[in-house]
């Protein structure tokens, strides 16, 4: 393994380490699994004293027979509850990692390229990767460190030579682990980097597949496809050979300790010894340790079972660290406004986002005066909603200097408190229209509320959904596009902002439905100074000035 | 029997060799472990027998077989193991690596609805998932032959303690494999809620992801994160539920282990001692070889679920025939207006009003309907798809690129074509310096989506990639969106000097006028369900030389 990759490793374990501190109920989960090595105890002891009582006839059996049965019942009570403890503890982790994560996309840092999709994913199945890692791993890695020595205690007291025996078996296992184990998980992160790979060229191909189609190369990428796959798979198996190679050791060892076990009792009972040795078993106390010998082994197999969920953990962990690192803090940073509407300019203003080898926006100026409205135009990807986020700290500053009234944007940041918004896709949050216009400002009464929403147009709507109490689900069931840009226009003047900002306020609207809309935009923006986006001429019809990005690039 | 499970039963036949290997290995390990337990009870219990009776008796117990036989199944368990790890992974690999290019095709050959579909992230991330829910099944095909194997040797050895043991063995079995079962059914809630608790997740964080700005204005970040919360822990809720159930198969296990070695041994204790360890041992083992079968059982529910999504993902394929290069210059109609060859025509209209459809639906990637257009007098919606888009080189509006190097992304457009016919449609478009100082020049990696370029290299790959195409007419969707105005003037030069030199015809989606002047006629779309035809500007197609100058 290189040293980067090491690194990387160590990062993210670091990082898992920090997301699981409260320990997530391993501590209990870990119990449990002790407490069924103990049960396996009581099992393995009811065999044995069953074995040895069949020569006085089922009634003396009995008695050992119901604590076989009742440690047998209790070993499954207690496998079954680590199992939910464990998925308690996973619950806990991964909400409070979710919470994370999302409150980081919410404030990543102006200009990183990652998009909603990537973001989503980390968000959901991102997340959902520790669940193993903190139900499974974790317990199981504890647990292997303390139910050995448990069993080797039972084992001592009904026979010291055959703990030394198990204990004889477990220092080649340990030897054999570190000389296989470090080159076999060295592979087996490789394997897993490669699968992930696969997967990856797999989802590009069918993400990208309308232009396969038009291209008519369904037949060679599907070729490529599977032969990637299949050099992959024959690579992979040669390195599987490595990598169970750790999972075999573990297998042999456990095999021969149970072997070593039998025959050293055996002899030992039948007085065979080739040597002397100070103990002279009983047939239960052999039997006992022979039935106990698998159980040597077991809490390990357990543990290698749980591998490849800490690696599923590990690998999403190292993305989820990038995300929370590419975030920052809310700024801190409130100046004073001032009660009059102000002025805003922008001097020869770049946006450059991070990654991209030309900028959004070179080299733009122009003023806004206080109260007046300015429409921004151009083709798609002129730059033209940048401008807009740049005001809001949403785009980086990369060039060139932004002023509003008498302050400097690149020191406060972002002029978010001292605006509204109005985009192409408003935010619709589960609940009701009432409280979704109340995110404006949650303070307002219902008597205001319903006065923005009259103002908004939105009383048809009210009156065809039973008012502003009426229940709206977040994918917006139902409701048009119109209706959702006038809850966001409702919204917009339910604070009394200064500087009203619009992206795109009507896109894919019919003429019809843009010209009414036009309307209550025109008055939602009087008496503030007002920057919006637009495609739409008859838009831009009710702006002071208009500024053609497109020419100006 | 669906698509998809054709699929599958075709690559477990082919796979049958590795797949008998990985069952025979599974045989081998569960026979060791039921005997090697079985057989060292009985042994220690027959030497306790021996060694009471006395030195004679000890000395007359033939202790050579079993001893050598136990650590003989001690290796053959190992070995066994590591066997079938191997070839079950081997297995399921060489089936993937079939299966996935199969279900490639599958998707590719099916309705062009599909297609479009299956762009969206969230529908890739789900088909990739359940291509790897369907490996993992693939790898524990080898469980059932190995219960099999285990429940044979763990009967033969409890029969030496009477028809009892067995039987009870035999039930124990049985009852833990029915149970699982019904467990197995009642995981299919809790499943479909994982689902459906995951899919309102990602709904409701890409709505508030794409809302930034609304939720710095407005400070309502908190209300946000709250309702996105409130969609986390309902899918945390699933899983645990989840979880919860999955739980008692731990359980039932366990209790089914217990039972059989308690009530073998109390059945064989009549045999003596000797065999009621032996059968004691034996059953506790014969459950234990039920594992993975059990483990099976428990993704039964994920398994059906993603064999049911994909098999929607196969529709009936479409049977076409592989269509030659069309070379022969085709005359097109499109909306009522008819474009002889090597005819250049602007498609113009507000954003909205379906220029990209019509596009898409030229190349077959929407349905069409009859009437909307027609290659040298036939409907296209009677010409079979491979015609329709061997007749044009498409540059599509989001310039989507596949992941891979500039030569794999022109490579797309014509698969023949030589490095300098590459390089002179990166020239076309104004990017054969960029490639030219790039490290690895044609072998440089794009990335994924492209995501290494800038959006208007991206663009300009995509186009030239669209020139390259053997096809008699380009089709080109915003070609300059996003370019400054000396690029384009270059991609614009590029594009007249070529379209002179191949001959070929030009539909164009632009609204920029330097692309547009390229043009020798017009073609309005408007946005009405019947699509009105309006004449082009300019019926007469005007002398090309006297517009360049």
């Amino acid at each position: 393994m290189t040293s980067i990759t090491k690194d990387r490793a160590r990062v993210s374990r670091t990082y898992l380490k920090e997301v699981v501190a409260d320990g997530g109920g391993v501590r209990t989960s870990t119990s449990l699994l002790l407490l069924d090595t103990v049960a396996a105890i009581g099992f393995a002891a009811g065999l044995a004293g069953g074995v040895v009582a069949v020569s006085s006839g089922v009634l003396a059996m009995l008695p050992w027979a119901v604590l076989a049965g009742a440690s047998g019942i209790g070993r499954g009570a207690c496998a079954m509850l680590a199992a939910r403890v464990g998925a308690r503890g996973a619950y806990r982790a991964k909400t409070r990692l979710r919470r994370r994560i999302v409150t980081a996309a919410l404030h990543r840092l102006p200009g990183s390229d990652a998009t909603t999709g990537t973001l989503m994913s980390a968000a959901v199945d991102e997340v959902d990767a520790i669940d193993g890692y903190v139900a499974r791993f974790l317990p199981a890695r504890i647990a292997a460190s303390i139910a050995p020595l448990i069993v080797l205690a039972a084992t001592a007291v009904a026979s010291p030579i055959a703990a030394a025996v198990l204990v004889t078996t477990f220092f080649p296992f340990v030897v054999a682990m570190i000389l296989a184990g470090g080159a076999a998980a060295d592979e087996s992160r490789r394997q897993f980097v490669a699968l992930a790979r696969l997967s990856g060229v797999f989802a590009d191909r069918i993400g990208a597949l309308p232009i396969v189609l038009a291209f008519r190369a369904e037949a060679r990428e599907a070729r490529a496809l599977g032969e990637a796959s299949e050099d992959l798979a024959r690579r992979t198996l040669g390195v599987l050979r490595v990598a169970f190679l750790s999972s075999g050791a573990l297998e042999f060892f456990a095999a021969l300790s149970v072997a070593l076990v039998a025959v050293y009792a055996g002899f030992n009972l039948l007085g065979l010894l080739p040597f002397p040795v100070p103990e002279t078993l009983t047939l239960g106390r052999a039997f006992f340790v022979l039935a106990l010998a698998p159980e040597f082994y077991a809490p390990m197999r357990r543990l290698a079972a749980a591998y490849h969920d800490r690696q599923a953990a590990e690998t999403a962990a190292e993305r989820l660290a990038a995300i929370e690192q590419a975030s920052v803090a809310p700024a801190t940073v409130v100046p004073t406004w001032p009660r009059t509407l102000p002025s805003i300019r922008f001097d020869s203003v770049s946006v450059r986002y991070d990654g991209q080898h030309s900028a959004a926006v070179s080299d733009v100026s122009f003023e806004v005066r206080a109260g007046t409205i300015v429409a921004l135009v151009g083709p798609s990807g002129s730059g033209k909603s940048s401008l807009l986020h740049l005001l809001l700290g949403l785009a980086p500053l990369s060039g060139g200097r932004v002023s509003i009234g008498d302050h400097d944007l690149a020191e406060i940041g972002s002029i978010a408190p001292i605006a509204a918004w109005a985009g192409q896709s408003p935010l619709i949050l589960t609940g009701t229209i009432g409280s979704n216009i109340a995110l404006a400002d949650p303070t307002a009464s219902a008597e205001r509320i319903a006065e923005v929403a009259r103002v908004a147009g939105l009383s048809p709507m009210l009156l065809a959904r039973g008012g502003l109490g009426a229940a709206i689900d977040a994918r917006g069931g139902g409701i048009s596009g119109g209706e959702r840009r006038r809850i966001a226009l409702a919204r917009a003047l339910l604070k009394p902002a200064p500087v009203m900002l619009l992206d795109e306020p009507t896109a894919h609207l019919d003429a019809d439905a843009e010209a009414r809309l036009i309307e209550v935009i025109a008055h939602v923006c009087a008496g503030r100074t007002t920057i919006f986006a637009t495609h739409s001429a008859r838009l831009a019809a009710i702006a002071d000035v208009v500024v053609d990005l497109g020419e100006i690039a | 029997m669906t698509a998809f499970d054709t699929l599958i039963a075709g690559e477990r036949r082919r796979q049958r060799r590795r797949l008998w290997r990985a069952s025979g290995y599974a045989a081998v390990v569960a026979l060791a472990s039921v005997v090697l337990l079985g057989l060292s009870g009985w042994f220690i219990t027959a030497a306790a027998v021996a060694g009471l009776a006395g030195t004679i008796a000890a000395q007359g117990f033939n202790y050579v077989l079993p001893s050598a036989g136990i650590r003989l199944l001690a290796i053959l368990r190992t070995a066994g193991r590591y066997g079938e790890r191997l070839a079950s992974h081997d297995a399921a690999f060489g089936a993937l690596a079939r299966i996935r290019p199969a279900l490639f095709l599958g998707f590719a050959a099916g309705p062009a609805d599909h297609a479009l579909a299956l762009t969206q992230g969230e529908a890739t991330a789900r088909i990739v998932q359940d291509v790897s829910v369907v490996e993992a099944q693939f790898v524990r095909l080898s469980a059932v032959p190995g219960m099999i194997t285990a429940l044979s040797s763990g009967l033969l050895l409890c029969a030496l303690g009477g028809w009892r043991p067995a039987l009870a063995l035999g039930v124990c079995l049985a009852g833990v494999l029915a149970l699982a079962t019904v467990l197995a059914r009642r995981l299919e809630a809790p499943g479909r809620e994982v689902q459906r608790a995951s899919g309102a997740l990602k709904d409701a964080f890409a709505g508030v992801a794409d809302a930034a700005a609304e939720l710095r204005c407005y400070g309502a970040e908190a209300a946000a994160l709250a309702a996105v919360d409130a969609c986390s822990l309902r899918l945390a809720e699933a899983q645990r539920a989840q979880a919860g159930v999955s739980g008692w198969f731990d359980f039932i296990q366990a209790v089914a282990l217990g039972m059989a070695g308690v009530s073998a041994s109390l059945l064989a204790g009549p045999s003596g001692a000797p065999i009621a360890a032996l059968c004691a041992l034996a059953a506790v083992m014969t459950v234990d070889g039920a594992g993975p079968v059990l483990r099976s059982l428990a993704q039964r529910s994920a398994v059906r679920e993603a064999t049911a999504r994909l098999n929607e993902l196969l529709p009936d394929a479409v049977a076409e025939a592989q269509v030659a290069n069309c070379r022969a210059a085709p005359s097109l109609a499109l909306l009522g207006t008819h474009l002889p060859a090597g005819a250049r025509v602007a498609l113009i209209g507000a954003s909205g009003t379906g220029k990209t459809t019509l596009v898409e639906s030229l190349l077959g990637l929407r349905a069409v309907t009859a009437g909307t257009a027609f290659i040298d007098g036939t409907d296209i919606a009677a010409i079979p798809l491979a015609i329709r888009r061997a007749t044009f080189g498409w540059a599509p509006q989001d310039a989507a690129l596949l992941a891979g190097t500039v030569r794999d992304t022109l490579a797309l457009g014509d698969p023949l074509a030589d490095e300098a016919a590459m390089w002179a449609a990166l020239a076309d478009v104004a990017l054969a310096d960029v490639v030219a100082t790039m490290p690895h020049g044609l072998d440089s990696w794009v990335g994924e989506h492209g995501v290494r370029l800038s959006g208007g290299e991206r663009r300009r790959l995509a186009l030239a990639r669209a020139y390259l195409v053997p096809a008699p007419w380009l089709l080109l969707d915003e070609p300059t969106e996003g370019l400054d105005a000396a690029t384009e003037r270059r991609v614009a030069d590029g594009l007249a000097a070529r379209l002179e030199r191949t001959m070929q015809g030009l539909v164009m989606v632009s609204h920029r006028p330097a692309m547009v002047a390229l043009c020798d006629r017009h073609c309005p779309i408007v946005a009405a369900p019947g699509l009105v035809v309006t004449l082009p500007t300019a019926t007469e197609p005007q002398p090309r030389r006297s517009r360049r100058r």
